[in-house]
C-alpha cells in the first residue's frame, strides 16, 4: 500500500461523496444494547432480496441514546430523516414504504434540533 | 423535485391521539390544495421541543412552527409551501439548539472506514499543521481557541503543550485519557466508538506540537467496542501512511498504541494513569514534577482527554478564532454531557458553554418522566456536587459550576426528583470513592470509610446531631491532605448536599424519617384496616411471610420480622398499605 501524500489527502477530501441513497443505522455500545445488530442485519439481506439500491452502512451514536436504535434514511427524491426505536419489522416498513414508496412512515420520526 | 415533508407532534400530549388528530387535519388540507403528491405529513415520535402545542417543523427547508392551530396550517400551505415565505408569528425560537463540535461526526460517519473520515476533510488538520504552521503557531491556535480540558480540571490545553514542548528531553510522550469511570458518563466511549479518526488525529497534532514520536491510548477494557473499532482505526492510518514514519511526505514521525485500563477508577488520575501503562501498580504520586516534566518513564509527557482531543482536530480544520466565537468569557467552546437519572431523553448531549441546566434538562432533556419535579441535578461524578433545582438556572462553564459546589467534571449529569434521597445519593456517591481508593494515602483510605460509616448510620436512624460536624470535618481533611484528586474531591457530594440540604440530613438524624422513603430502616409499613379490603395480595407477596391475620380479623405485619421490602405497599391495590 503506497502512502498517502498531501496530495492524495486533498484530492480524496475535494472528491465529493456521489449522492447515492443510504441507510445509517447508530451502531455505539448503546445502539446495539438496543438491537441494532439486528436491524442492520434486516436492512442489508431484505434490501438486497428485494433489489432496492440503497447503501446500508453503521455508524456512532448521534446522542439520542433514549430512542436507539438510530436510523438515518436519505431516499431520493426526500429529505433524510431519522427513525427512532427502530425494530426490524419497522426496518422492514421503512425499506418498502420509505424507499420504494416513497412514503415516510409514520410515528417513528426523532428530530432533535442540532446544529453541526 | 425533492418531495417537502412536514413533521408534526403535539408536544402538549403524551400519547399520540392528538398528533393523529392533527395529522389528519393538515393532511386532508394539503389534498385539497391538490399538492398531495408533493407535500407528505408525517406525524413524529420526537421533535426535542415541549409544551409548545402542535408543532410543524417543514423539511427541507428546516422551519419550525410552534402552537400551530387549524387556520396556520392554511397559512403555511399557502405562504411557506408555495411561495417559500416564513410565517414569523408562529416560528420556534428555541435557545434549545445542540451545537455539534465534539460530536460532529458521530451518527455521520461509519466509524471503521477511513476513506469516509479523509472524504469529510479529516486529516486536514494535521495537514494543516505540518504544512502551513510550524508547531509553536500551532499551539498559538489553540490558545486562541481556549480551549480547556474536557477531563475535569479545565487546565488550559496550550499551556499544558507549552510546558512539554519546552521541557528539553529527545523522547516525549502524548497519552489520550480514555479511562472515562465516573458512574452514569459515556461521552468518551461514545466519541471512540463513534469517530475514532477524530482522536487519533488531535493525538497526532499534540504529538506534532510538543516533539513527541510516540503516543498511547489508555483505554478501559470494559469499553470492547471502543477498543476494536481504535485499533481498527490505528490499523487503517498505518496502511495509509498517516501514521509511522515520515507522515504525508513530511519528516514527522508519530507511531500510537493501545493499552488497556483494567478498570479501576484512579487510574484516570494522570500519574496513576502513567504507573499503570509503565506496567506499575496503578497508584498516584505526588505532583510537582508535573507529567510534562517527568512523565511517562521519566520523559515530558502530555495526558489529554478523549474530548480534548476530539476538541483539537475540529479547532485545526476551523481555526481557533472560529471555536472561540463559541462559549462564554472565560469557558469556549462546548460540552458533551451524559444525561441521565430522572429524566425523558436520557443520552449525550452537546452544548455550548453558557447554557443554562435548566435549558438542558427541561428543553432538551424534555424535563423529568411523569411530571414529577425536579429536586436537583449532580454534575462531575463522585468529584462532583449536588446543585438544588433554585440554581438552575446558573449557566454551564467551569467557574460558575465550580462556585455552586460542584465541578464540570468529566460530563455526567445526573437529575434527581423527588422520590429521590440526598442522604442516599452522598452515600452511593462516597462507596463508590471507599471501594476505588487506592489506599495509598491515609486521609482518602481511612477518612473515606470512616465518613461510610457516619451516613450508614445516618441513613439506619442511628444518626447523631455531631454527626454532621463529624462530616465536615472529615471531608476538610480529605480535601486537604489527600495525595491526589481522588481523595480531595471525594467528599464533594457530601459536602455539597450537607450545603444545600442539610435540612434533610437533619429530619433523618432527629425525627428518624426519609422523606423519599429510600432509606429502608427508617421506614415502617403498616396495614391500615379501615381501607383494607382484605384480598390477601400482600400476604402471598411477603418473601418473609410476616403478615399475619386472617378475611375475618383483618391483617397486620410484624415489625419485627419485616424487611421493609416494600412488595406489600407496591401490590396493594387500594392503598391500605402505608409507608412512613
Amino acid at each position: 500500500m503506497t502512502k498517502l501524500t498531501k496530495e492524495d489527502l486533498d484530492a480524496a477530501s475535494a472528491k465529493q461523496s456521489a449522492n447515492r441513497p443510504y441507510i445509517k443505522v447508530g451502531m455505539s455500545s448503546c445502539g446495539v444494547a438496543a438491537g441494532a445488530d439486528e436491524v442492520f442485519k434486516v436492512f442489508k439481506t431484505e434490501a438486497e432480496k428485494r433489489k432496492i439500491d440503497i447503501a446500508v452502512k453503521p455508524c456512532g451514536c448521534s446522542g439520542s441514546c433514549h430512542a436507539e436504535p438510530l436510523v438515518e434514511v436519505s431516499a431520493e427524491g426526500l429529505p433524510s430523516v431519522v427513525y427512532g426505536r427502530v425494530t426490524p419489522d419497522i426496518a422492514l416498513r421503512i425499506l418498502e414504504e420509505h424507499v420504494r414508496d416513497k412514503r415516510l412512515v409514520q410515528d417513528f420520526i426523532v428530530d432533535m434540533p442540532v446544529r453541526r | 423535485m425533492t418531495t417537502t415533508v412536514v413533521l408534526i407532534k403535539d408536544t402538549n400530549a403524551e400519547g399520540l391521539g392528538r398528533t393523529r388528530d392533527a395529522h389528519d387535519i393538515f393532511a386532508e388540507k394539503v389534498k385539497s390544495a391538490g399538492l398531495a403528491d408533493s407535500v407528505q405529513i408525517v406525524r413524529a415520535a420526537d421533535l426535542g421541543i415541549y409544551n409548545k402545542g402542535v408543532v410543524a417543523k417543514l423539511l427541507p427547508q428546516g422551519i419550525v412552527y410552534v402552537d400551530v392551530t387549524e387556520t396556520d396550517m392554511d397559512a403555511i400551505i399557502s405562504e411557506t409551501i408555495r411561495q417559500g415565505k416564513t410565517l414569523d408569528a408562529k416560528l420556534h425560537r428555541g435557545g434549545n439548539e445542540q451545537v455539534r463540535i465534539v460530536m460532529r461526526n458521530c451518527g455521520v460517519v461509519n466509524p471503521e472506514s477511513i476513506d469516509e473520515y479523509i472524504a469529510i476533510r479529516g486529516y486536514q488538520g494535521i495537514k494543516r499543521a505540518l504544512f502551513d504552521l510550524t508547531p509553536e503557531k500551532t499551539i498559538e491556535e489553540i490558545k486562541t481557541s481556549g480551549l480547556r480540558g474536557r477531563g475535569g480540571a479545565g487546565y488550559p490545553t496550550w499551556l499544558k503543550w507549552t510546558m512539554a514542548r519546552n521541557s528539553f528531553n529527545a523522547q516525549k510522550y502524548v497519552i489520550c485519557n480514555g479511562d472515562e469511570g465516573d458512574p452514569g458518563a459515556y461521552m468518551d466511549r461514545s466519541v471512540l466508538e463513534g469517530d475514532p479518526h477524530c482522536v487519533l488525529e488531535g493525538m497526532m497534532i499534540a504529538g506534532y506540537c510538543i516533539g513527541a514520536t510516540k503516543g498511547f491510548l489508555y483505554i478501559r477494557a470494559e469499553y470492547p467496542l471502543a477498543i476494536k473499532r481504535i485499533q481498527k482505526a490505528l490499523d487503517q492510518a498505518y496502511e495509509k501512511g498517516l501514521l509511522g514514519n515520515g507522515i504525508l511526505g513530511t519528516k514527522f514521525c508519530f507511531d500510537l498504541e493501545v493499552r488497556l485500563g483494567a478498570g479501576a477508577f484512579v487510574c484516570g488520575e494522570e500519574t496513576a494513569l502513567i504507573a499503570s501503562i509503565e506496567g506499575k501498580r496503578g497508584t498516584p504520586r505526588p505532583r510537582p514534577p508535573y507529567p510534562s516534566d517527568v512523565g511517562l518513564w521519566g520523559k515530558p509527557t502530555i495526558i489529554n482527554n478523549v474530548e480534548t482531543l476530539a476538541n483539537v482536530s475540529y479547532i485545526l480544520l476551523k481555526g481557533g478564532k472560529d471555536f472561540s466565537q463559541i462559549g462564554t468569557d472565560k469557558s469556549k467552546g462546548t460540552k458533551v454531557f451524559a444525561l441521565t437519572g430522572k429524566i425523558r431523553n436520557s443520552g449525550l448531549i452537546e452544548i455550548p458553554m453558557g447554557t443554562s441546566l435548566r435549558t438542558i434538562i427541561e428543553e432538551i432533556g424534555g424535563g423529568v418522566a411523569d411530571g414529577k419535579k425536579i429536586l436537583a441535578v449532580q454534575t462531575g461524578g463522585p468529584s462532583g456536587g449536588v446543585i438544588p433545582e433554585k440554581f438552575l438556572d446558573t449557566p454551564v462553564s467551569y467557574e460558575h459550576l465550580q462556585e455552586l459546589g460542584s465541578i464540570m467534571g468529566s460530563g455526567g449529569m445526573i437529575v434527581m426528583d423527588q422520590d429521590d434521597c440526598l442522604v442516599d445519593i452522598a452515600k452511593f456517591y462516597l462507596g463508590f470513592c471507599v471501594d476505588e481508593s487506592c489506599g495509598k494515602c491515609a486521609p482518602c483510605r481511612i477518612g473515606g470509610f470512616q465518613m461510610l460509616k457516619v451516613l450508614e448510620k445516618i441513613s439506619e436512624g442511628k444518626g447523631e446531631p455531631a454527626d454532621i460536624e463529624t462530616l465536615k470535618r472529615i471531608a476538610q481533611a480529605m480535601q486537604k491532605a489527600s495525595l491526589c484528586a481522588l481523595g480531595q474531591s471525594a467528599p464533594n457530594p457530601i459536602v455539597s448536599t450537607l450545603k444545600y440540604f442539610e435540612e434533610e440530613y437533619r429530619q433523618h438524624i432527629v425525627d428518624k424519617k426519609c422523606r423519599a422513603g429510600k432509606c429502608a430502616k427508617l421506614l415502617n409499613f403498616e396495614i391500615v384496616a379501615s381501607v383494607c379490603k382484605r384480598c390477601k395480595l400482600c400476604v402471598k407477596n411477603c418473601p418473609v411471610n410476616c403478615i399475619s391475620g386472617d378475611r375475618e380479623t383483618g391483617y397486620t405485619i410484624d415489625q419485627a420480622k419485616c424487611i421493609k421490602c416494600g412488595n406489600c405497599f407496591e401490590v396493594c391495590k387500594f392503598d391500605a398499605v402505608t409507608r412512613r
